[in-house]
């Protein structure tokens, strides 16, 4: 048995794209290996136009993260151990640390797991992350136990006299 | 072999090379997403570079498949 295909008489006619999404069964076609290469080299031309734009995108964001800003003063940590602050923006929390061995140490307090705010814990001299255990090393902010995967951001801090200043944010 | 069946071959052949390149370059899409997102954007550019790199690659086998029909045309023009 053999089906004969009847040929649409409108459809050579019409414009390109009404070709491409034809309204008559006849006038469907198959796509040839040749545009299917083009159509997906026109996909790869897309994906890596916005992966550039994501690198864009993210230098432009880490540019922003440059500005100094004043946190507190060095008495207020000396007293409490640690100093909260916000930086590079007001919606940014992060906490500021004097180790035991005296070193000055600030990360963002946003857990790299779920996004809680860390606290610092004198008795294991680490940030610890409350919601799932998470626990930070208080020298690199690399995650030494529970379920975060990724260190802190590093925030640069300068001591000028008894004024703290945060100058950059390390991803 | 003759000319039909040598294209056949090829350009199923770059076909599954094209494709697994736009596979990928939607891989580095999605990690330079996620890096955006948490902050990390060192892996970025050298994200981006790949992706152009790989778009080079799919640029050069169309092109090849275009300059094969133009051949495979003019040799049967004359």
């Amino acid at each position: 048995m053999t089906v004969e295909k009847k040929k649409c008489a409108t459809c050579a006619k019409a414009p390109k794209w009404k070709q491409d999404f034809p309204i008559e069964w006849e006038g469907d076609h198959y796509v040839t290996r040749r545009e299917l290469v083009k159509f997906m080299t026109l996909g790869s031309a897309l994906l890596a136009g916005a992966n550039w734009i994501a690198a864009v995108a993210g230098s432009l964001i880490h540019r922003g993260s440059h500005a100094e800003r004043y946190i507190g003063a060095a008495s207020a940590l000396e007293r409490t151990g640690s100093l909260l602050f916000r930086y590079p923006t007001d919606q940014d929390p992060c906490i500021a640390v004097r180790t035991p061995e005296g070193k000055l140490v600030a990360y963002s307090q946003v857990c790299t797991h779920l996004s809680c705010a860390v606290v610092y814990s004198k008795a294991e001299n680490a940030l610890v992350c409350p919601c799932h255990k998470g626990v930070f090393n208080i020298d690199g902010g690399s995650p030494v136990a529970g379920p975060p995967m990724r260190p802190l951001p590093r925030v640069k801090i300068e001591q000028r006299g008894d004024q703290l200043f945060a100058t950059e944010l390390e991803n | 072999m003759s000319v039909r069946s040598q294209g056949t071959t090829l350009f199923s052949a770059i076909l599954i090379l094209v494709g697994t390149t736009v596979v990928v370059q939607l891989w580095l899409l999605t990690v330079s997403t996620e890096a955006l997102l948490s902050g990390q954007t060192k892996t970025l550019i050298p994200a981006a570079a790949g992706s152009s790199l790989l778009l080079l690659i799919n640029a050069c086998l169309l092109r090849y498949v275009y300059r094969f029909d133009h051949d495979v045309e003019r040799e049967s023009q004359e």
